[in-house]
């Protein structure tokens, strides 16, 4: 009995990590994940902080933070309705596998693409800006932390029952430009009054930021294992509203 | 014989919209099933709860012994699907389609390399294993979507619509390969409004029409509850060079034939429906003689499958139609219920 769920358990794994693969395949290279999910971080970066007095090292936590945040959470919303539309989800949803294992699969292909655009953002402020980082774990585990948390965050929207991604990115779109605007990403959130920072706290991205602060400046204004305990709660809590979804879609029909 | 599906009490609402209204059917192990019905009757939707897509507002299903609501993961394992599209990635070759979906049913790193190949050159496609798919005909994804839901050997296979909008090599190539994974021991359930492919195809059919099962049976034995639905299939030409003759011919003449009931032109014959083929051939030779016409062709024919399937759902049996004062009006829609 114990070898069979043994067994089942590898094999769901190895299932999640199928999936993923394929998207990474499929998706990578469609413009509608380079624009959203690669260049949009560097624009909006570019957009708030040309010509504002800052260092290299905190331009750099600012753009690893923003690359892991709308990173990771362009992938659920782009890939998950247009599946749908062209019915290679009913492939997913019908292999002998967990929906769990599924938007497992899922959510590390937008976890993964943000690493990767992170490490470059990282590469070019070290390399071009001579940015140092403080604390290179921390670092690490901000980048995968936030961005598996971030990559659970858009699967929410990828899993709205619809066929049509474009009924999907007008949602996600507002709610991370309003987690944006709220998150200390562009106002330090030792700036923040009483009201802000509190809203500030409601969001994830703020504790992916001053992880951030932490890794290259060597300061924030939270706790690190605060920051990086409610990124690991966060990312598990946003798979719950996925999985209720996707049984509202199951009886739907979509 | 065991059962490889049973259905009892399967029903699904769209909201208010009742679309499959409580079916029982069931599927014998090793038999094609076809599973027949126009458009919008609950073909696909029944297809779907099938196989795991939809869940159903009532009813149970019963797959291989499993209850599909409390253990779907055994019969997952077991089964295939080809839906109506071909849902193959299009940006992937082949061979990384096939590997793709090998990999998701656990199937052994040996085994699927040459079960990937013995498919791929089975279906003709083993020279372009290494081409992305976007670059294939319909036919070939068609070919695709099919070896990609028998890579993991299924043992139940549900296709729906396999062959329409194939040219007709490939669909015979499907058609062929249906009949022999059937004599492998699959079980296929297969989902069509192609009449004519289930009759050749299908050991049963059940026909569904406005979500209920209006029958299930062999297509021979459907055939034999609808003999009142035979004809007379007449080719006419013109003796000399009257050409009007043939011409004037027209569902107004034929009506005034004792016991035609419709009458339906298809090409350069006329199909007439008759419950006695026997007493209307003289009449036809009579009108043939009076109208100065030969006779190209005659021959009389029992009903189709796809007679017994207009009749049962209701619709007509051809584009032009007439009933003659002498018949009955025919009873439409409940003709075969059981």
């Amino acid at each position: 009995m114990k070898d069979g769920w043994l067994q089942r358990l590898r094999d769901e794994l190895v299932q999640a990590w199928t999936v993923t693969v394929k998207d990474m395949k499929v998706y990578y290279l469609k413009p509608g994940m380079i624009m959203f999910g690669f260049m949009m971080p560097f624009f909006m970066f570019f957009s708030f902080s040309v010509k504002r007095e800052m260092a290299a090292a905190q331009g750099v936590a600012r753009l690893l933070a923003l690359t892991s945040f709308f990173t990771a959470a362009a992938a659920g919303p782009f890939i998950i309705p247009l599946e749908r539309r062209l019915g290679t989800y009913d492939r997913l949803v019908a292999a002998p596998m967990s929906l769990l294992t599924l938007l497992l699969g899922k959510t590390a292909v937008g976890a993964l693409f943000a690493i990767g655009t992170s490490a470059f953002a990282l590469l070019v402020g070290v390399t071009a800006f001579g940015a140092s980082i403080a604390q290179p774990w921390l670092l690490a585990a901000g980048v995968i932390l936030g961005s598996f948390s971030f990559s659970a965050l858009g699967l929410i929207f990828g899993s709205i029952p619809t066929r049509n991604p474009g009924d999907v990115q007008m949602p996600s779109t507002l709610l991370r430009w309003g987690l944006l605007f709220i998150s200390g990403v562009f106002v330090p959130l030792a700036e923040m009054g009483a009201v802000a920072r509190t809203l500030a706290y409601l969001s994830p991205l703020t504790y992916a930021q001053d992880l951030m602060n932490h890794a290259v400046l060597g300061m924030g204004l939270l706790n690190p294992w605060l920051d990086s305990g409610v990124l690991l709660v966060s990312g598990v809590l946003f798979l719950i509203p996925s999985v209720l979804m996707h049984r509202r879609s199951r009886r739907l029909g979509y | 014989m065991n059962n490889a599906i049973k259905v009892q009490n399967l029903t699904k609402y769209y909201g208010d919209f009742l679309a499959v209204d409580h079916i029982n059917f069931e599927v014998r192990q090793g038999e094609v099933f076809g599973f027949l019905g126009p458009n919008g009757a609950g073909k696909t939707t029944t297809q779907r709860m099938l196989t795991t897509l939809l869940e159903p507002t009532e009813g149970s299903i019963i797959i291989h012994g499993h209850d599909l609501a409390r253990d779907a993961y055994p019969v997952k394992r077991r089964m295939g699907l080809v839906p109506e599209e071909s849902n193959v990635y299009t940006e992937l070759t082949a061979w990384d389609n096939l590997m793709f979906t090998a990999c998701l049913y656990r199937v052994g790193r040996g085994e699927r390399t040459a079960r990937a190949r013995e498919l791929l050159e089975t279906f003709g496609l083993w020279e372009k294993r290494d081409i992305k798919v976007q670059d294939f005909s319909k036919g070939m994804r068609r070919r695709m979507s099919i070896a990609m839901a028998i890579i993991h050997k299924p043992a139940l296979l549900f296709l729906d619509e396999p062959t329409p909008g194939l040219d007709a090599q490939s669909a015979r190539a499907i058609r062929d390969l249906i009949r022999q994974l059937n004599a492998e021991g699959t079980t296929i359930f297969l989902t069509t409004h192609q009449i004519e492919e289930a009759n050749q195809l299908c050991d049963r059919v059940a026909i569904i029409n406005h979500g209920q099962i209006a029958a299930i049976n062999t297509p021979e034995r459907l055939k034999q509850a609808f003999q009142r639905v035979q004809s007379v299939e007449v080719a006419l030409e013109p003796k000399k060079s009257k050409t009007s003759e043939v011409s004037k011919t027209s569902e107004v003449s034929w009506a005034k034939l004792s016991g035609v009931t419709t009458s339906v032109k298809m090409g350069d014959k006329w199909r007439l429906y008759t419950q006695d083929p026997s007493a209307l051939l003289p009449q036809v030779m009579d009108y043939a003689r009076s109208h100065d016409l030969r006779v190209v062709s005659l021959n009389t024919l029992g009903p189709s499958l796809e007679d017994v399937f207009l009749e049962i759902t209701g619709q007509q049996v051809g584009t032009v139609q007439h009933k003659t004062e002498s018949s009955k009006p025919r009873r439409r829609g409940m003709g075969g219920r059981r």
